[in-house]
């Protein structure tokens, strides 16, 4: 469905993405993870259009998508809960999501009691303005407001950031109900253990390198892995 | 009293040409992050368009007005893309220079086309004026107009950007553009919309302010332009409520200053109360208090 051949991504002079290949299957959770500053945000940035990579290539779908803008990705079906959630603070909650089914000619009913079946405590507070929402309800309010567009891939930058243990627990248990419910996954974390648990496959990044790839059980069990992000 | 009340209507009337214009800056300071210091200028080819529409080729004032806001609307979006849009990724020192820039090409443009002799603006409503309470309070229907006008632009205004499509992406815009992108929304279209708009609203005001103070020169948008960037300050930068409040407080002060202190001195009132404002209240009257995010 998605797949990255051989990019490189500069930030003016830093060479930030070095090389990196990997493809994400139609129906898989996908993660990418690594440390801080490996690379995985600007990953996703650069196959959702913010950033364009000086060399190589990513398909979507069939189709080139290596230097389309960023605004046209949403309505070929590709969807980003950016970091740090992002959404907009002065708006509503019910403003939000529409801003995701902006893509739309119509917004329609189904789409917002879908948001509201994977998020009940977004429907008690559809008239809030958005800014007061707590955070792990701004997380929903982020992963919803994706939902809207309806994506054939949603990529998630660190949804578990800064939120309680309790509520990273409920965040990766919707994504798990995206998923069973037929969308496609790239996830982001530096939350490796959740991330493995859920994922099907993962790659882990270093520097700007893919440094090991797997499946998500084979890398939880492996030894550097182990030692490296999962706290021995 | 009724004198009073006569300074009162004219303190609203200009303060409501203020608010028009303000609407402008503060629209475009909300989603483009930029202070467009030709905004002022656009109001003064707004009322040479319509000038020329309605004195030279016997136009209908309606029509005057329709042609001044397209002309002013292409001009917004030539001068956005020609001048601004290659700065997006600049410092905004450097548009704000180039804003500079381009209000005195826009002056020095116009003396050229139009030369800088002053033309009479024969006013688009009239010169009639409407007696109330037995002829003691007059109203003119240059006032009436530009306050109805004003009123009505700050409804449909409040209207658009709280209920369309386009109006809430602008607002999406204004708050965060990278997540405003991730929705589909583009975000160059959009601040083109809002430049376009901006200008239409400077158009509208050009011909009230020249409706009231029939003057025009080139250099007649520069200080309004100045007033009304002060009164959107004034209200909150960024704030459409904020801009509408602000307008119509600068306008009145003004007059009352000019009033009961000194006619010399009103400029430098308005600033004054300005700074006391701004002393007390950093962001405004209805500006937001942002907290830079570490």
């Amino acid at each position: 469905m998605l797949t990255v051949e051989n990019i490189d991504v500069f930030y003016g002079a830093i060479h930030a993405i070095k090389g990196i290949s990997f493809n994400v299957n139609e129906g898989e959770v996908v993660a990418l993870i690594g440390a801080n500053g490996a690379g995985k945000s600007t990953t996703l940035k650069t196959i959702s259009g913010i950033m364009h990579p000086r060399n190589g290539k990513i398909t979507f779908l069939d189709e080139d998508i290596t230097r389309t803008e960023g605004h046209k990705l949403p309505a070929k079906g590709l969807a980003q809960v950016p970091e740090g959630r992002r959404i907009f603070q002065q708006m509503t909650v019910m403003e939000n999501l529409e801003m995701g089914a902006y893509i739309q000619k119509k917004v329609s009913a189904e789409d917002f009691d879908n948001v509201f079946s994977h998020f009940p405590r977004l429907k008690e507070r559809r008239s809030q303005i958005a800014g007061t929402l707590s955070g792990g309800e701004q997380q929903m309010l982020a992963m919803g407001r994706a939902l809207m567009s309806r994506p054939k891939l949603l990529m998630l930058d660190e949804p578990s950031m800064g939120l309680a243990p309790i509520l990273v627990e409920e965040i990766f248990n919707i994504i798990q109900e995206f998923h069973t419910s037929g969308t496609t996954i790239l996830l982001v974390e530096q939350n490796a253990e959740m991330a493995l648990q859920i994922a099907d496959r993962a790659y882990v990044l270093e520097t700007g390198k893919i440094a090991l790839s797997g499946t998500g059980k084979e890398l939880s069990e492996s030894d550097e892995i182990r030692k490296a992000y999962l706290g021995g | 009293m009724m004198t009073f009340l006569n300074y009162i209507l004219s303190g609203i009337s200009l303060g409501s040409i203020y608010a028009i214009i303000a609407l402008g800056y503060t629209m475009v300071y909300g989603i483009a992050k930029m202070l467009n210091f030709a905004h002022g200028d656009v109001i003064m080819v707004g009322a040479y368009i319509c000038f020329f529409a309605v004195s030279r080729y016997s136009l209908p004032p309606l029509v005057g007005v329709i042609a001044a806001m397209a002309v002013c609307t292409v001009l917004g979006i030539v001068v956005e893309r020609l001048a601004y849009k290659p700065l997006r990724a600049a410092p905004s020192l450097a548009v704000l220079i180039t804003a500079i820039g381009v209000s005195y090409f826009l002056q020095n443009g116009a003396q050229l086309l139009w030369t800088p002799n002053p033309k009479v603006f024969s006013s688009v409503v009239g010169t009639g004026r409407l007696a109330l309470f037995g002829g003691q309070l007059t109203v003119s229907y240059v006032t009436i107009t530009t306050i109805a006008s004003c009123i009505v632009i700050m409804v449909a205004l409040s209207w658009f950007t709280g209920n369309t499509k386009m109006g809430k992406a602008m607002r999406a815009c204004s708050e965060d553009k990278g997540a405003a992108q991730l929705m589909g929304i583009n975000v160059n279209s959009t601040i083109s919309v809002t430049f376009a708009i901006g200008s239409a609203l400077a158009a509208v005001a050009g011909v009230l302010l020249c409706s009231a103070y029939p003057t025009l020169v080139p250099t007649t948008g520069a200080m309004p332009g100045i007033k009304a960037f002060t009164a959107a300050v004034f209200g909150g930068i960024g704030s459409i409520p904020g801009a509408f409040l602000g307008g119509l407080l600068l306008g009145v002060i003004e007059i009352f200053a000019k009033a009961y202190i000194s006619t010399q001195l009103s400029d430098a009132v308005v600033f004054a109360v300005l700074i006391i404002v701004l002393l007390v209240k950093p962001a405004g009257l209805l500006g937001k208090q942002v907290s830079e995010k570490v």
